[in-house]
């Protein structure tokens, strides 16, 4: 409350303490901390425990060599893959999200509305169940095939299912409104005088978008980079369904350390780097401005 | 304004500790009717109607709670000590491991006159020496199964067969280690039950090569990939490969001559049973034959009770998919526990999957 005398009459009511505000932080605060706080730190205490048999962990001798057994030839390739797979669907999203937010921001004000619930009414189904759907499309007796051999388009059915294509398609499909959403808000409020300035100084249309309506959306870019890159880093039912499983991920790897090796220093070790490199993704995020694109239309209405 | 946080933090935390030290304090010795059993199994592996004729004749209630995963089992008897549940079905390899971690309770045999009916060739196995810790209940196998539309079954009664090149691209292998490197392990004419790291590791390198004619590595439905035409080749349960053959019938299971892995669920009692009497009156029960009989046919499992085989159709106890010919079980192996073993197992899982 350090808000000039003169201009008291304007700030805020003293936030109060009614008995249902009482209840709501305690609600928060107790759900934070039990489900959110304390599994982190018993996982980052995990990572420093040591393997114990018949029990999971032996906390008697804290060490850190399960991050140590991280820096494996094997563990490098799992990272690899995920990262590349992550970010060619990040990729993905951003060339089809971009144009596809830049329209749904563009058109009538009377269809947003209708066109935003057509972006996101995919969440209304389970999101295995519509990777099982793509199976049923993309199987050598799927849907596609069976139409384009009905068409005596192909002769043979065409090799869709359990290949990186069907594996980004998969992907795309997912993640694609966390992209579109995020960039549809900074897309939104970009301010249109702004293109016909550029283009009255003289710069073309290429010029406009490169240098003035990109620039200013770079926001719902960060935002949206970070929202499909994360989930997908840890994502491995829509690769494994979708590829036949022959890569090794990160979420899977995590996944056998915990289940099968019983190795849960390690399973924990690997989840607390990926935690750190989406902490690092987030802070890099947020001096890029991206949090700004979140809350884009609170402040638009400000 | 930042007192006052702290303050319902530390607030928060202290409601947070009651919420988990209540249930703690409250919860025991509120349900130890004897008239109650409480029965943790797999989904789809009791029919109800066998609970219900059970109510009948003893007048126990049953209570069914289910899991999906072993591990699932496993960790939730784990965290009780054996705890909360009067009947549990542990596969052969977590009998193994339960029993050794004191989770179970000692069977008496002389409390289940029915034992009698099951076929001495389940019993005395070596995941349960002496039948220490558990009662078969269902059992079946692991092999290939094979699209005889496209590929004649004779030409891969061996492992080694997968190998050849024009299988390139259609196999499909199982995506779990165990399943991998214990074909690996019979192939080379070991124990896929083997706690040596160089036979794991000759399996490892043998099993190379074939990762890159693999497809799909999938344990959930497998059936799906070679139902779909996906791929000609399949390693899988039998259960799947049951429910194939009976989609497309030119879908055959082969038994592979080196050998293969074999599964049996039995009936266990958890250390913390509540009431162990009616567990036993309960195993008692599901030996008879006619019991036995009832629970195998509907599930489409084999039965280790030679009194409930009289009693099956004759079709059922032909289907080789259920019941694999007396030459090819003798080939057969129950997966076990591998205890510390399955670290090196995991890695060398994790480098195939990583080549």
């Amino acid at each position: 409350m350090n808000a000039a005398p003169g201009r008291r009459g304007r700030a805020r009511p003293a936030f109060r303490l009614t008995p249902f505000r009482l209840a709501a932080c305690y609600g928060a605060f107790a759900w934070m901390i039990l489900l959110v706080a304390l599994p982190h730190l018993l996982l980052a205490a995990a990572s420093l425990a040591a393997r114990g048999d018949p029990g999971y962990l032996d906390f008697s001798r804290l060490s850190l060599d399960a991050y140590a057994r991280l820096l494996s030839p094997e563990f490098a390739t799992v990272f690899a893959s995920s990262t590349a797979l992550a970010g060619g669907a990040t990729l993905i999203c951003l060339l089809l999200g971009y144009p596809f937010a830049w329209i749904l921001a563009r058109a009538p004000r009377k269809w947003r509305g209708f066109l935003l619930l057509l972006t996101i009414l995919p969440f209304w189904t389970n999101s295995l169940i519509r990777t099982y759907a793509l199976i049923a499309l993309l199987g050598a007796k799927g849907l596609i095939n069976a139409a384009l051999l009905g068409l005596g388009l192909i002769s043979a059915p065409l090799e869709l299912l359990y290949t990186d294509f069907a594996v980004f398609l998969g992907l795309t499909y997912t993640l694609l409104p966390f992209m579109i959403l995020p960039l549809y808000g900074s897309i939104e409020k970009l301010d249109p005088r702004l293109a016909e300035a550029a283009r009255d100084l003289g710069a073309g249309r290429t010029a406009t978008f490169l240098r003035v309506s990109l620039p200013l959306t770079l926001p719902g870019v960060a935002a949206g980079c970070m929202f499909v890159f994360l989930p997908a880093m840890g994502m491995f039912y829509i690769p494994d369904v979708l590829g036949g499983a022959r890569t090794l991920l990160l979420g899977s790897f995590i996944k056998a350390q915990f289940l099968t090796a019983r190795d849960w220093p390690f399973g924990a070790a690997a989840s607390v780097t990926l935690m750190l490199l989406m902490a690092v993704l987030y802070a890099f995020f947020v001096r890029s401005g991206g949090l700004g694109a979140a809350h884009g239309a609170r402040r638009r209405a400000a | 304004m930042r007192t006052t946080l702290a303050a319902l933090a530390a607030k928060a935390l202290l409601l947070c500790a009651l919420a988990v030290l209540l249930p703690a304090l409250a919860a025991p010795e509120a349900r130890a009717a004897k008239k109650e059993l409480f029965l943790f199994i797999w989904s789809e592996y009791i029919p109800d109607a066998v609970l219900a004729d059970f109510r009948k004749q003893t007048g126990i209630r049953v209570t069914a709670t289910t899991y999906d995963s072993s591990e699932a089992m496993y960790s939730k008897l784990k965290l009780t000590g054996g705890a909360g549940y009067d009947i549990v079905v542990p596969s052969a390899d977590y009998v193994m491991r339960m029993g050794a971690e004191g989770l179970l309770l000692r069977i008496d045999k002389a409390r289940l006159k029915n034992l009698r009916n099951i076929d001495p060739k389940f019993l005395d196995r070596p995941f349960d020496p002496g039948n220490a810790w558990s009662v078969p209940y269902m059992w079946g196998t692991t092999a290939l199964a094979v699209n005889s539309a496209r590929v004649d079954p004779k030409a891969v009664q061996s492992w080694g067969d997968l190998w050849r090149p024009e299988y390139k691209g259609r196999l499909l292998l199982p995506n779990d280690m165990r399943g991998v490197l214990g074909m690996g392990l019979k192939l080379q004419g070991r124990s896929l039950n083997s706690m040596s790291e160089a036979e794991v590791k000759a399996a490892f390198e043998k099993l190379l090569p074939l990762m890159d004619a693999v497809k799909v590595f999938d344990s959930d439905s497998p059936k799906q990939a070679i139902l779909s035409g996906e791929v000609d080749l399949a390693v899988m349960w039998n259960g799947e490969a049951k429910v194939a053959a009976e989609e497309d019938p030119k879908i055959v299971y082969v038994y592979p001559r080196e050998g293969f892995s074999m599964w049996m669920d039995n009936l266990s009692i958890p250390k913390g049973a509540k009431n162990a009497d009616a567990a036993y009156a309960f195993i008692d029960y599901i030996l008879r034959p006619e019991v036995s009989a009832r629970i195998c046919s509907e599930m489409g499992y084999a039965t280790p009770n030679k009194a409930a085989m009289a009693r099956l159709d004759a079709a059922e106890l032909a289907n080789p998919v259920i019941y694999p010919p007396e030459d090819a079980y003798a080939r057969g192996e129950f997966e076990g526990n591998v205890g510390q073993a399955v670290t090196f197992y995991e890695q060398y899982w994790t480098r195939l999957k990583t080549r």
